[in-house]
């Protein structure tokens, strides 16, 4: 069944210097147990889609649109009945381990005081604790548990964080830039604690990531986005071998083990999106029509779907 | 055969607690790049860092020009800083947050030629074309630029000098794939060009693989210099997530 549906959303933050369109008309379903990435540029809009879902956009955010989780609506929900939904239901694997951890608390009690809060003993919970430790391959548990976040690596700390989305039995995590600045072994064991909760669990992932490897490795479906707009989504494995979109090519084509080849310029500022398409000025194969007309997403399926005038051109 | 730009024999670090590497040995030819490779804490970055002469090697020899920067004199040293520079993998601090772009790109060459701003941003003009600035980044401040900015304007700071050997610690790690693609890139074309040798620092096979003649795989202190292709193969062996079969 649909877990969450997401249609026609749009967030633009006011600014002195003009609006901020950081994501526009944005819409895509997740089902229960299904990883749905959403992949593109830093500023693409990315991680705002995940922060309106668990509603913590910064209070000048105006949005638009809906979000339905298990048939309930997000955006007009009341803060306490979002309170109880954040954290247990829905849960977020932060941006930022090093920004996300406090400082001055045990690593064993940073998740362990989850486990208070549902009114378990300090004991039971420091115990939970450690299992959870060892579930995401932070060993000898025990040990990492009495140290404190500035002793772990970056890799740790973000698996750190990553138990604590896992804590509570979550329908869905979102998780933001789990691999980001990670190395090869740290982002291999992230990628296998993603996806074991996913079977394990049957726990439905929204993977906002810009490591194409990764969501080549844990997605289902994936979604492109450009400038604040999905310009291409449908099944992973469809969009890395026959992706439609010229910027999805691009992307693609720029990964080193691809070629490594540039794609020259800028995405537009998202304060001054153009008429036409977004992508125009960097495309290849764009036509009058590119720059005049601004492109629907084509849909070709339930979830897939091409923002293009001129598809599967490259 | 042309003499390395840089030799390293034997070089060791350790702090307090043990050894980072010891018995490093490497040479990297004119034009050429040399990759070193490791997971996180592996000692990759503290060896730049040594070679750049930030940290200090407890033992061990730098041979650059004739000299060993291991045992130079400090007022030396300055005098062959111009070539040899460091690009470091967080671009949103390696600039001065004070600085305008154009003060930025511009103090070297006014700090090492003893000249001033105008004629410093003159005789750069070019260099930040090639990167792909404009003139209208030059006014800004690096909070108000992208990271794969960032990394064009210190690549026009270093090549400003220029470099006989860069040492580029991750300068893509913190990058989107499209915008790694193009600062590599720059990279390449300004090798080609320059005729610079890179000591490039990565945890990134596949960046590894494109960018690197020799590969120096640092694992528990100790290095081991595989050739482009050797390295391939190894990498397959040892990661099978990310490299497809």
């Amino acid at each position: 069944m649909t877990l969450l549906s997401v249609k026609d959303l749009n967030v633009c933050f006011p600014t002195g210097e003009g609006i901020v369109h950081a994501s526009r008309d944005v819409s895509f379903s997740m089902e229960s147990g299904e990883v749905l990435g959403l992949v593109g540029e830093t500023g693409s809009g990315k991680s705002v889609i995940g922060q309106a879902i668990i509603r913590l956009l910064p209070t000048n955010a105006n949005i638009t649109g809906t979000i339905a989780f298990n048939g309930q609506e997000l955006t007009t929900l009341k803060d306490d009945a979002m309170h109880a939904l954040r954290g247990r239901v829905i849960s977020l694997v932060p941006q930022n381990p090093s920004g996300s951890l406090d400082p001055l608390v045990r690593n064993g009690m940073q998740i362990g005081e989850i486990f208070i809060e549902r009114g378990m003993t300090k004991n039971t919970a420091w115990d939970k604790a450690c299992d959870l430790l060892v579930a995401v391959g932070l060993i000898p548990s025990d040990r990492i548990a009495k140290e404190y976040p500035h002793e772990l690596s970056g890799g740790m700390r973000q698996r750190l964080t990553t138990s604590i989305a896992i804590a509570e039995k979550s329908c869905l995590i979102i998780a933001d830039e789990p691999t980001k600045g990670l190395d090869y072994h740290a982002r291999e064991t992230t990628a296998r604690v993603l996806s074991d909760i996913k079977t394990r669990d049957n726990v439905s992932l929204l993977l906002i990531t810009h490591d194409l490897y990764l969501a080549e490795h844990l997605c289902d479906w994936i979604a492109v986005l450009y400038a604040g707009e999905i310009v291409e989504i449908g099944p992973a494995g469809q969009i890395f071998n026959t992706p439609r979109h010229p910027y999805t090519q691009a992307l693609i084509r720029a990964m080193p083990k691809n070629g490594l080849v540039p794609l020259d310029g800028q995405s537009p500022s998202l304060m001054a999106i153009p008429k036409g398409c977004c992508f125009a000025d960097r495309c290849s194969c764009h036509s009058e029509i590119c720059s005049k007309e601004h492109p629907d997403l084509i849909q070709e399926s339930l979830n897939g779907g091409v923002r293009c005038h001129h598809p599967s051109c490259n | 055969m042309s003499p390395p730009v840089l030799q390293l024999t034997g070089l060791s670090k350790s702090y307090g607690h043990g050894d980072i590497f010891s018995g490093i040995s490497f040479e990297v030819g004119s034009g050429k790049t040399v990759g070193l490779f490791g997971q996180s804490g592996s000692g990759k970055t503290t060896l730049g860092r040594c070679i750049m002469r930030i940290e200090n090697p407890s033992s061990g020899q730098i041979m650059m020009q004739g000299m060993d920067l291991a045992r130079i004199r400090r007022g030396k040293l300055r005098d062959l800083r111009p070539s040899f520079q460091m690009i470091f993998q967080h671009p949103e601090v390696s600039l001065n947050p004070r600085m305008t772009l154009g003060e930025s790109v511009a103090e070297p060459l006014m700090v090492h030629k003893r000249i001033g701003m105008d004629d410093a941003l003159r005789e750069i003009g070019p260099l930040i074309r090639r990167v792909g600035l404009r003139d209208e980044h030059l006014a800004r401040y690096p909070h108000q630029l992208s990271g794969g900015e960032v990394q064009r304007a210190v690549l026009s700071r270093i090549f400003s000098l220029k470099p006989k050997l860069v040492v580029a610690d991750e300068p893509t790690s913190m990058l989107d794939v499209s915008v790694q693609a193009q600062v590599l890139r720059l990279m390449q074309d300004l090798q080609k060009e320059t005729g610079v040798s890179y000591v490039f620092i990565s945890h990134d096979p596949d960046v590894m693989s494109v960018m690197c003649d020799d590969v120096l795989w640092i694992n528990h202190g100790k290095g081991v210099m595989y050739d482009r292709s050797a390295f391939i193969d190894r990498v397959k062996t040892r990661y099978i997530l990310d490299v497809p079969a």
